[in-house]
């Protein structure tokens, strides 16, 4: 048994923040993995551990911790390892500056497509009286909101047409930030850029017309730098859905404009 | 190095990060520019990436030498890097941990709500020609539901709630300590800034929270704010406000 416990789902998101974050660190942890498309996460036995029932969360020796971008500063400063916040504050407040869009603007249109497109459909075809009371189980009113929109496939065009607006939007703001520098916030590998791989490693993919090697070449180097490191390959390698298999489109040396249909 | 700090009245964002510079010994020349009138879209940062798509909506700047920052709590995590005395985030891991997750859902939860609930008491104005300089489509839409007094039933009822559970965290919390965190510290700061302006506006939140009550007063007389508030222009600094954060748009 390991000092850490780490409750996640899959390599991908708020999830992802805190296992990359430890395996870059070199901090061996024991891994409980939570299935959310069937719920696990607002099960007794989660919400016993983190009440809001959100997830993921850390155990470290009997402290609980929860928010994935808080818990990964804490990743940094409680554990040896290289370090993953930058020396100069002014780089450190770029790091967190680019975090807070991404967990708070980008990352959430980001997801209202990917619930639209993945999460709904792959509830949706389960016993409605379920779904009823597994939502009702949710601990905080807006998670509830989130997950009957996505079941229900409800979310209106106005809002799908913003979340399309931001992402493209976010993704113009990454690509012309990359072109400044080799990493996201600062000139070495940080929490930004863990952040940010989490939230877009699928993107030529998810994206084909607005992200590939010719319109955003930028972006397409600094997922592939940051694919190519043995923690990213130990890490995506504990997905379990085909949703992280995704990450294989980085395998490939050229992705080119309207290659992805 | 040469600071200078964009600010407005002493309230919300600026509020604290003019109490974190103080705290922390910090020189700037201070300029004051008028956030309920649009002023910081007129600075010659103004669009810069991290300053017109900062989401905080209208905050203060902190320009270091050629760089504009924004985003209060973490403009003050950076004078809390640079300055002097004593941290205004813990030593112990733990402990940081801790001020970084209650700044971060006062920054998600309570900030949006107190913007709105303040904006709607007490109106920003911006002219058209000031509103054509926002940069970013959604804090401009903000604005212009605000201007619009488009205030929705649901928004103002949720914002109360999120106020009432401010307080109530914040009670529970002080059960047992004088501070938030630790000692003195930026979720105080934080959570100060956003909420002294609330007392008015939501009164039930406080009525009952005897101890919430005394440390709203003991961050408002502790040296460092008390010297932020001496900048008031206005004699009612917590009854200024501009646009804020969104409201959470799941729900």
């Amino acid at each position: 048994m390991h000092s850490v416990t780490l409750y996640h789902w899959e390599p991908n998101a708020n999830s992802g923040k805190p296992m990359l974050a430890l395996m870059e660190k070199g901090v061996a942890f024991n891994s409980h993995y939570l299935d959310l498309l069937k719920f696990d996460q607002h099960q007794p036995e989660y919400l016993a551990i983190n009440p809001q029932g959100t997830i993921p969360a850390m155990v470290h020796r009997d402290r609980v911790l929860t928010e994935s971008t808080a818990i990964m500063e804490y990743v940094d400063e409680a554990f040896p390892g290289p370090k993953l916040m930058p020396d100069d504050p002014r780089d450190r407040w770029r790091v967190r500056w680019w975090m807070k869009l991404m967990d708070q603007w980008l990352g959430p249109s980001f997801s209202m497509i990917g619930w639209s497109v993945f999460v709904g459909p792959a509830v949706r075809s389960r016993d409605p009286a379920e779904l009823k009371a597994a939502v009702e189980r949710i601990p905080l009113p807006e998670r509830r909101v989130a997950w009957t929109k996505a079941i229900s496939g409800n979310f209106g065009a106005e809002e799908m047409a913003e979340s399309r607006r931001r992402v493209a939007l976010g993704i113009h703001m990454l690509e012309e930030e990359l072109g400044k520098r080799p990493w996201l916030a600062s000139n070495q590998f940080s929490l930004a850029d863990i952040n940010g791989f989490n939230l877009a490693y699928a993107l030529p993919l998810a994206q084909p017309t607005l992200s590939n090697d010719e319109l955003t070449p930028n972006i397409l180097r600094w997922l592939r730098t940051i694919y190519a490191r043995p923690a990213t390959r130990a890490c995506w390698a504990m997905g379990r859905t085909s949703m992280v298999e995704r990450v294989k489109i980085l395998e490939q040396p050229h992705i080119a404009a309207g290659q992805i249909a | 190095m040469s600071l200078t700090l964009y600010h407005g009245e002493p309230n919300g964002p600026s509020l604290t990060v003019l109490a974190a510079l103080f705290a922390k010994q910090v020189q700037a020349d201070l300029s004051y520019i008028d956030l309920a009138r649009g002023e910081r879209h007129s600075l010659a940062c103004a669009h810069e990436p991290l300053v017109a798509m900062s989401i905080e909506g209208e905050g203060p700047v902190l320009v270091a030498d050629d760089e504009a920052m924004t985003d209060s709590v973490f403009i003050a995590c950076y004078l809390d890097d640079v300055g002097q005395g004593v941290a205004l985030r813990p030593a112990d891991p733990y402990e940081r941990w801790g001020t970084m997750r209650w700044c971060r859902q006062m920054i998600e939860r309570t900030a949006p709500a107190a913007a709105y609930l303040g904006c709607r008491a007490h109106p920003p104005q911006a002219d058209a020609a000031m509103l054509k300089r926002i940069e970013s489509v959604d804090l401009r839409a903000r604005w212009e539901e605000i201007l619009g007094g488009q205030f929705s039933e649901q928004k103002l009822e949720d914002s109360r709630s999120k106020i009432r559970q401010a307080a109530e965290r914040i009670e529970a919390r002080l059960a047992d300590r004088e501070w938030l965190m630790g000692g003195y510290s930026l979720a105080d700061l934080e959570s100060y800034a956003w909420l002294a302006g609330m007392v008015p506006l939501v009164p039930g939140a406080f009525a009952e929270r005897p101890r919430t009550r005394d440390w709203l007063a003991r961050v408002e007389a502790s040296p460092a704010v008390a010297q932020a508030l001496s900048l008031a222009r206005t004699p009612e600094p917590a009854a200024s406000w501009s646009v804020g954060p969104e409201i959470n748009r799941w729900g």
